[in-house]
């Protein structure tokens, strides 16, 4: 379509400044200052600089055109449902300026007239980062073709847990990239999407598998002109050592072969998060089955919240068929509050927005979101023409429909759990029998120490998908806390059956292989841990009592040899023990190896003088070497 | 917007009476397009700093790979003045453009081929007659608005119909992209 500027814009009276002659340096150059050059300056994703005169002159009618159908500046929300910050949007009188300026030959004026040409910090915009990381490979992106979406897994590598208060995207290409987000993997789940370590992986979107409730709550985003976001205080978020980050890119080909190797800065505080905020989702992903052709396919999903909360922030999701998006509140006095609401979706522009000021939510109210969608062929966006049949997914041609919403619980305490609960029952009721909402609930009643109620959800999970591993592993954890080691024992075996390097799931089968005093079984699994995490404490503490208790079953049924060999095993785990130095010195001395007691005992001794058995059996270990007339030998 | 369409008479007026065709190569030597011998010559009018024409460049050069056999010769058209030759070298090797570059500062061969997008594409039959000009495909609705990929390969018919000697298919959409007026 051609943009035909009308001229009956021009005769436009009430104009104010119709009087006067627009020049780029009055009028125009303080708007494309402050809108556009963020982006249009080198180096950032804008395809070409608007820094002067001779940069906006070359492209006016294209800006007239484009800022008077607000394409640009990228500004989706409509304005009037909810407030939000840094705000890209253009008032009417300025497109109009922009406009009349255009067709009026985009005149340059007098630079004495201008406002000082903006200065803009190269590179990172919050100073040097304490902590780079590079993706390990760059993603080659062809000439030509459908977007693309790609995963980089980036490790953290850090020496032990630091607070980070804010991150820096650098795309590494920003005209090819569209925009980023940053997820948490504590467990570092994603990693086995990758084909081979530090390759990424393909996918729209992307879900992390956790083993414990740590809920990542906060939006890690990048958009072109986006400005990082630096958290407020006591809202840093937790990074440990083991923690990956995985940055989903969307990108964009660009007419040459492109290469695209994002970095994320991190920025560390010393105060911890104090706040507790969590991510909530609504969804309906299940109903999203959209018939080809289908002009206004609505899903919905309403969400009661169950503690007054406060929203931070808004991340409304969806693909190429999303068109109306809405999310907005019912408060309990039957009122409405807009989160947002976005008229002609496009997800090229997909935003985190972050209000002025928290939403307040009391008890009650109930959340909801609208999302339509066109799956005809007159939506431009839509990835198959001729439309066919549509249903939820992660990739591009699968559609989805995602309102997400950052909000702090209010109250004392830590509510995360609570809310966690609220959502995943409400889950359940979308979804009977859905295996994460059972997950999680098993999960969280484990956690709060139900471990009848997290058996029932977790068998239910476990039904839902027989070979989940960490399923698997956590009924098993429930059944231990329960008492019933037995059946425990045969949910790890089956995780370890779905995951041979499942290490947690050995660590537990190797746990509940001791409750049962199954002490051979216990310390081959104990080893096998060792082997595959050398470091682990726990592992180390575990396997030293087992073969410590090993060797007293051998001692009581007076296989002495087998005992002192466990027992021996036993101090490579713990050779600070004195009572085990002074048990191995009696098996032995049991066995007539009054020599080789003798010095156990002494060790045993010299950890803790106190120790009144060792000191009595070194007494006699000694006594009897004597006797046997070896004294000659120990001098 | 009187200013502008009378500066517009002017330069075409200049055009007719001074150099035989206005175009110029990159060294800054007169070259007429029309003057090597082709069955049918494709003109596609670019900018550097267009994201859009340089989105096309590899549909360019496959359309090129695809005719070029058959006798038809691509040129692609610089007509911003200020650009220089070297950033032009520059960006046609770059982007893989198809054909030899030719620059129209003067925004000659633009009124020619009646072209006001970059990228627009015209159509000559060796006569020299234009035969098409508009968009290359249907993939951009409008800036910022695309299908993933086009179901409608304009300029493709275009050429296939102009080396077949076929009549023209139907007039398409009008060019996506950005302004050649605003470098004029």
């Amino acid at each position: 379509m051609k943009w035909v500027l009308p001229l009956t814009v021009m005769t436009v009276a009430a104009w104010p400044g119709n009087a006067e002659e627009v020049t780029f340096y009055k009028q125009i150059a303080p708007i494309i200052y402050r809108s556009c050059a963020p982006c249009h300056r080198p180096g950032e994703a804008g395809p070409f600089s608007l820094l002067s005169y001779e940069d906006v002159k070359k492209h006016a009618t294209q800006i007239a055109a484009v800022t008077k159908r607000r394409y640009m500046p990228p500004w989706l929300p409509e304005p009037g449902h909810g407030n939000f910050q840094d705000e890209q949007r253009l008032s009417d009188g300025q497109i109009r300026t922009i406009e009349l300026w255009a067709q009026e030959g985009a005149r340059e004026g007098n630079p004495a007239d201008a406002a000082p040409a903006p200065e803009f910090t190269p590179g990172w915009q919050l100073g040097t980062p304490d902590l780079v990381l590079q993706a390990q490979r760059p993603f080659p992106l062809r000439a030509d073709g459908p977007d693309e979406y790609w995963n980089f897994v980036l490790p953290l590598k850090l020496a032990g847990t630091r607070w980070v208060k804010a991150i820096e995207i650098r795309p590494g290409n920003a005209r090819a990239v569209h925009h980023a987000n940053v997820l948490i993997d504590r467990s570092r789940s994603a990693r086995s999407e990758e084909k081979t370590p530090g390759a990424g992986f393909p996918g729209m979107d992307l879900t992390i598998e956790a083993d414990t409730f740590d809920p990542d709550s906060h939006f890690l985003f990048w958009k072109p002109g986006g400005i990082p976001w630096e958290e407020p205080d006591g809202m840093a978020w937790r990074a440990d050592s083991s923690t990956d980050l995985v940055l989903n890119l969307h990108m964009q080909p660009t007419g040459k072969p492109e290469m695209v190797q994002p970095t994320v800065g991190l920025y560390f505080t010393d105060r911890p998060g104090t706040k507790l905020p969590m991510l909530v989702q609504l969804e309906h992903d299940g109903a999203l089955d959209i018939p080809a052709g289908a002009r206004n396919f609505a899903v919905s999903d309403d969400f009661t919240v169950p503690m007054d909360m406060d929203v931070l922030a808004v991340y409304p999701h969806a693909h190429y068929l999303g068109h109306l998006l809405e999310g907005y509140a019912t408060l309990p006095d039957g009122s409405r509050e807009w989160l947002i609401r976005i008229p002609d979706w496009d997800v090229n522009w997909q935003a985190v927005y972050r209000y002025t000021a928290p939403v307040f939510l009391p008890k009650g109210s109930v959340v909801s979101m609208r999302f339509h969608y066109d799956n005809s062929d007159a939506n431009p966006r839509n990835p198959n023409h001729p439309a066919k049949r549509v249903r939820g997914g992660n990739q591009a041609t699968d559609e989805m429909g995602h309102l997400w919403l950052q909000v702090l619980p209010r109250g004392a305490g830590d509510r995360r759990m609570e809310l966690q609960a609220a959502l995943m029952l409400h889950r359940l009721d979308k979804y009977p029998g859905d295996f994460s909402a059972h997950f999680n609930l098993g999960a969280l009643e484990l956690a709060r120490g139900n471990a009848a109620d997290a058996t029932a959800h977790l068998r239910a999970a476990v039904e839902a998908r027989p070979e989940q591993a960490v399923a698997l592993n956590t009924l098993g954890a429930a059944l231990l806390t329960a008492g019933n080691a037995g059946d425990a024992t045969g949910m790890f075996e089956r995780a370890l059956r779905a995951n041979p390097q499942y290490t947690n799931a050995r660590y537990n089968l190797a746990n509940a292989l001791a409750e049962r005093q199954q002490w051979e079984q216990a310390a081959t699994q104990f080893r096998q841990v060792l082997n595959e995490s050398p470091e682990d404490a726990g592992a180390r503490e575990h396997m030293g009592e087992v073969l410590r208790l090993w060797g007293n079953d051998m001692a009581a049924a007076g296989r002495l040899e087998d005992a002192a060999a466990h027992y021996r095993e036993s101090l490579r785990f713990r050779e600070d023990d004195a009572a085990l130095h002074s048990d191995l010195g009696t098996v032995l001395a049991k066995q007539g190896r009054f020599r080789e007691a003798v010095p156990e005992f002494e060790t045993a001794v010299r950890l803790d003088p106190h120790l009144e058995t060792a000191k009595h059996n070194l007494q006699a270990a000694r006594a009897r070497l004597e006797q046997n007339g070896e004294r000659g030998a120990i001098r | 917007m009187r200013g502008r369409r009378f500066l517009l008479l002017w330069a075409a007026a200049t055009a007719g009476f001074g150099a035989a065709s206005g175009t110029v190569d990159l060294d800054g030597k007169t070259a007429d397009p029309f003057a090597v011998a082709a069955k049918v010559r494709v003109f596609v009018f670019v900018r550097t700093d267009c994201p859009i024409s340089n989105r096309y460049a590899p549909e360019l050069k496959r359309l090129s790979d695809e005719f070029a056999a058959r006798g038809a010769v691509f040129s692609i058209v610089y007509a911003d003045p200020s650009e220089t030759s070297r950033n032009i070298r520059h960006h046609m090797e770059e982007y893989a453009f198809p054909g030899a570059a030719i620059r129209d500062p003067a925004h000659v061969l633009v009124r020619r081929a009646k072209a006001t997008i970059t990228p627009e594409a015209a159509v000559f039959s060796g006569s020299g007659q234009l035969l098409y000009h508009g968009r290359i495909d249907n993939r951009y609705i409008e800036v910022g608005k695309s299908m993933p990929s086009p179901t409608r390969h304009d300029l493709e018919d275009a050429i296939a119909a102009a080396l077949d000697g076929r009549p023209q298919p139907e007039a398409s959409a009008p060019a996506v992209g950005c302004y050649l007026a605003d470098v004029e």
